[in-house]
């Protein structure tokens, strides 16, 4: 996407985006590019023996079929909990913004499952979940066996594809409401002039208006799902059961910060970027161009 | 402008009431749990409603985890994350979008790239950076061979180290680049013939624009600094001087596979005292979103 | 003029309140600073979150108190993996704490590391007089070196018991906890009949169905003496016992005599325990009182040592907890005040009876015990029994296949024996199947480590 006018002062232009990529340098690529070097060495957790291994440590995660495994449970995780959270907090966003009786009450209600800190959702989630005693035992009052996410692996799955959508939609919601609120009243007037009800108008007017937001969101949503998502599997199903949510991030933080092999986990973390580079320039490359900007 | 819809209109409302009770019901557990005593909150399954320990167990939790004194650091560093991003994104983001030079695209994947690494697995050499910020450029100088040897700057126990990590991130450089897409060429253009340089235009005209898109992002900032855990404990172990309001909460919570007693009651307590704090800020943000004012069609 | 000034005059306000909060820090700062003239000070870092964390958090504080020359700023990690990792991180930047809390599973790592001041180096350096032979042989076996020097200081130790419901075995017309693992079996069998709808619960976690199986029952877990012997060593816990032994859990559970109960099913073995719906489990000693203080009322209840496979044929049990190791790397006046705190919160009567009080974990000497003995301690009704862990770790003298476990990257290896049996009791896989999966796994990561690790002597 370009700009047809823009400035021309070079000069000006770098300096304005020093600041961040000074930050950026520093705090991001000189440790991750020392964290990434590992990736071909074997590391020890203290430092003091670094053997090259050259593509060794690749090898080893390529060839495990539980590991790809576990990219498949990722792409399936990611794509459906991105649907199901920008979906719902699309529509709430939609309906918030028509204004009825009670909305400024919604608008910061739906927010608060994003500020709620991993401990909390942890205990509440395994309250709502758990087959024997939580909410979701109702099920199986009605089809015994039905719901049981500690034995079967893809009710697992489910639960952590409702929990992370459950911890994003405050996230989405908000920049939704940000976009919608962006759209001047008279668009929407002018619309209602031309006696379009108001879903014709929230599909035709509002709904293209807000596609850089959307798009915005559907890049964040799955670059989280594959990066962030170790901490709602660490407090749900711990990966289990038998790996059946095992997702990729989960497995590099159990083998480098957990188990402290740096360097399995240096090569999965590469192998991890890789993928979410592909799918993002994918996005930017074909979703982009249905994006309305202006 | 009056319309009737009254289907749609219940429709809506049923929705929203729905969904409201659907995202809150985790809440809602935690609220309970932080209500009742010790025994009761260990129970299978837990009561569904409110005992009465709510205050008690909000005031140990309150004492135990200091909060009257790390509130404060919390709000520094929160704010100082959440004005250090919103700032820094919108000046690269004006950078990138409305000039014109080479590698500008190669300057924006480079900042985006750094959401696909999480902090658990470049911790160690990041904390060596924390240890001394200078220390990238100095091996960059010691390696083709200048030798200047640059001050240490140790940024473990501070605010700036609390603070500076976690603004190098892509979100809000992203964010402002989707918006300022949107803003139509005209007004750019009507701008240059007043003779207004790049910077009056950025911040006459583009930010104002900006607003809704700016306070979404600094809520969404000042939550996400606000519960960092990780980052925090790591860096800080002057506790009585830098500790966060989050950090706290590793004096209650129990973790797992140890040999805890799991004191859900307090540990939830604590996290209703942290949760406060960012939806107070949230709900003061949300009040100036405004209505778009300008039209951006053609 | 008004508008302009109003920034003003609240401009000058706060430069004066900085003003008199910088008056207030540097006269805070001076009395700090007089402080800090007369104490050394060093830092402790440990990993034990939540209430157990306030514990150790209480115990500086007590060595603080105790005397004026020493000051040991303690910092909690949030977790023993967090305390390892931090460790390592501030490590490699020189900025590691002087004492450092490390739980059971990163012994090797640290053994290896080369960042640490050796216990028993630095007793004998710093005139600390520790006399080893006064820990508990299956407590300081775990945590010392094959030639069995000791490398760290135990601090929090327990082990793992079986709880059991004397009111539920009543029904059955005994009295005796059972003492074979075919007993309990038989024993789980009349319980059924009796009524009773679940007679034993248990999890997937390794320490408690194979470690202390292991040890107990005197079965190597991993070739070269579990490992003491070297990098080399691999797993062999696909081997009959195990197999016979996971089975007889499976049948259980596919009999309905037992229940899995995790978090994720909805309740731990603990609370399935207390709440007196399972009859049995077998779990860490440290939940003793947990479970005396969650339990439903007159939950009548007792700990025995956990079963073995022949009667009358025990070796110890293993230790669970943490140790405090002395990184390398800090000053004279450091090590010297580390000296002091160490010897201040290992102490029979200033350490381990603290401990023992505070929480459910068991002095780690012979002397501490003696005294807590001869105080009454275990004749409280709420303790009543819970020394039987340090009878199940004493049993009987350590020997190579009871000493504990040292293999590398334990964490992982864990985490992967934990899946297979999560596949075989989900019915994934048979048992023999399984634990021949999670050897084959489980043994590619001990050849990874020993490459990692390839011409460092395992001490």
């Amino acid at each position: 996407m370009e700009k047809r006018v823009t400035f021309s002062n070079t000069w000006l232009a770098v300096a304005l985006i020093l600041p961040q990529i000074l930050l950026v340098f520093v705090f991001f690529y000189w440790p991750a590019g020392e964290a990434l070097y590992w990736a071909f060495t074997l590391e020890r957790a203290f430092g003091g023996g670094n053997q090259w291994v050259g593509l060794y440590n690749f090898t080893s995660v390529l060839s495990d079929p539980k590991y790809l495994a576990s990219v498949r449970v990722s792409m399936l995780f990611a794509v459906c909990a991105t649907t199901l959270s920008l979906g719902i907090a699309l529509l709430l966003a939609l309906f918030v913004d028509r204004r009825l009786a009670g909305y400024q009450v919604y608008k910061f209600t739906f927010f608060l499952p994003y500020a709620l800190a991993a401990p909390a959702v942890g205990l509440a989630f395994r309250f709502i979940f758990a087959p024997d005693a939580g909410f979701f035992s109702a099920i199986n009052d009605f089809f015994p066996g039905l719901w049981n996410p500690a034995f079967d692996g893809t009710d697992a799955l489910v639960l952590i594809i409702i929990a992370q959508a459950w911890s994003m939609v405050g996230y989405n919601f908000i920049f939704f409401l940000a976009g919608l609120q962006s759209i001047p009243r008279s668009i929407s007037e002018a619309g209602a002039m031309d006696g379009a009800g108001v879903l014709r108008r929230m599909w035709d007017l509002q709904l293209p208006l807000i596609t850089p937001t959307l798009f915005f969101l559907i890049v964040i949503n799955v670059t989280d799902s594959f990066v962030n998502s170790f901490g709602i599997v660490d407090i749900t199903t711990g990966g289990g059961p038998a790996r059946a949510t095992d997702l990729m991030v989960y497995k590099i933080y159990n083998d480098g910060f957990q188990g402290k092999d740096y360097s399995l986990a240096a090569a999965q973390s590469i192998v991890l970027m890789l993928l979410i580079v592909a799918l993002t320039f994918i996005q930017f490359r074909f979703v982009e161009r249905r994006v309305h900007y202006s | 402008m009056i319309e009737r819809t009254p289907i749609l209109n219940a429709v809506t409302h049923a929705v929203l009431v729905i969904s409201l009770l659907m995202l809150l019901l985790p809440l809602w557990i935690v609220i309970v749990a932080a209500s009742h005593d010790f025994h009761t909150v260990n129970q299978v399954p837990m009561p569904l409603w409110p005992g009465g320990h709510l205050l008690e167990n909000l005031a140990v939790a309150w004492d135990k985890g200091n909060f009257d004194r790390v509130v404060v650091n919390s709000f520094i560093v929160a704010g100082g994350v959440t004005a250090g991003k919103i700032g820094i994104a919108a000046l690269s983001a004006f950078s990138i979008v409305y000039f014109r030079y080479r590698f500008r695209m190669l300057m924006f994947w480079l900042i985006f790239v750094t959401l696909m690494l999480p902090l658990e697995v470049r911790i160690v050499p990041t904390y060596a950076v924390a240890a001394n910020a200078l220390g990238p450029f100095q091996s960059i100088l010691n390696f083709i061979g200048i030798e200047v040897s640059l001050p240490r700057w140790n940024l473990l126990n501070s605010y700036s180290g609390l603070i500076l990590p976690l603004v190098a991130t892509a979100t809000g450089t992203f964010l402002y680049r989707q918006f300022f897409l949107t803003v139509p060429d005209e007004l750019t253009e009507a701008a240059k013939m007043d003779g207004a340089g790049p910077l009056r235009f950025f911040f006459e005209i583009l930010l104002p624009l900006s607003k809704n898109n700016m306070i979404a992002l600094a809520t969404i900032m000042f939550v996400w600094a606000w519960n960092q855990y990780l980052w925090p404990l790591l860096i800080i172990t002057d506790h009585a001087n830098y500790a966060t309001a989050t950090m706290q909460l590793q004096k209650v919570v129990p973790a797992s596979h140890v040999d805890a007693p799991p004191v859900w009651n307090l540990a939830m307590a604590a996290n209703l005292i942290v949760l406060v704090p960012p939806v107070l800020v949230t709900i003061l943000l949300q009040r100036w979103f405004v209505r778009g004012l300008i039209s951006t069609e053609k | 003029m008004v508008r302009i000034e109003a920034p003003e005059t609240q401009g000058a306000r706060l430069r004066k309140l900085a003003a008199g909060m910088i008056v207030g820090a540097a006269a805070l700062g001076s009395v700090a600073a007089a402080n800090a003239q007369e104490r050394t000070k060093f830092e402790f870092w440990y990993g034990l979150p939540g209430q157990l964390g306030e514990v150790v958090d209480k115990h500086c504080e007590l060595f603080n108190a105790s005397q004026d020359k020493y000051e040991a700023t303690c910092v909690g990690q949030g977790s023993y993996g967090k305390a390892e990792q931090n460790a390592i991180a501030a490590y490699r930047s020189n900025q590691s704490p002087t004492i450092v809390q490390i739980f059971d599973a990163g012994t090797v790592n640290f053994m290896l590391s080369g960042a640490i001041y050796p216990a028993n180096q630095f007793a004998k350096d710093f005139g600390l007089t520790v006399d080893w032979a006064d820990f508990f042989p299956g407590i300081a076996s775990y945590f010392a070196t094959s030639k069995g020097e000791m490398w760290s200081f135990p601090y929090n130790s327990s082990t793992a018991v079986f709880y059991w419901n004397k009111d539920q075995w009543a029904k059955i017309g005994k009295t005796k906890a059972p003492e074979t693992w075919a007993e309990l079996g038989s024993d789980l069998k009349a319980l059924k009949e009796a009524g009773v709808e679940c007679g034993f619960a248990f999890d997937f976690d390794t320490w408690l169905n194979l470690e202390q199986f292991a040890a107990i029952n005197g079965i190597p877990f991993a070739s070269l003496d579990n490992g003491y012997g070297g990098l080399g060593a691999e797993l062999l816990i696909n081997k009959a016992p195990f197999v016979e032994h996971m089975s007889l859990f499976k049948s259980w559970l596919d009999a309905g005599y037992a229940k899995i109960q995790t978090p994720q099913v909805g309740k731990t073995v603990v609370q399935a325990f207390a709440d007196g719906s399972c009859a049995s489990t077998h779990y860490s000693i440290a939940l003793h009182g947990t479970v005396k203080s969650t339990q439903v009322a007159g939950l009548n209840w007792d700990v025995a040592m956990l079963p073995v496979l022949e009667a009358g044929k025990r070796a110890n049990s293993i230790v669970g907890g943490a140790s405090l190791w002395i990184m390398q790397g800090k000053s004279q006046a450091e090590y010297e005040a580390a000296a002091a705190f160490l010897k201040y919160v290992t102490a029979a009567d200033t350490g381990q009876k603290f401990l023992s009080e505070n929480t459910g974990y068991i002095p780690a000497t012979k002397s501490g015990y003696d005294l807590l003995k001869s105080q009454g301690f275990y004749n409280d009704p709420a303790r009543l029994n819970r020394d039987i862990a340090i009878a199940s770790l004493s049993v009987a003298e350590p020997t190579a296949l009871t000493r504990g476990i040292r293999l590398g990257n334990f964490t992982s290896i864990r985490a992967e024996l934990r899946a297979e049996l999560e596949a075989a009791f989900t019915g994934q896989k048979d048992m023999q199947t399984a634990l021949n999966d999670a050897v084959d796994r489980a043994n590619a990561i001990l050849r990874r480590y020993e490459q990692t690790y390839q011409g460092a002597p395992l001490p």
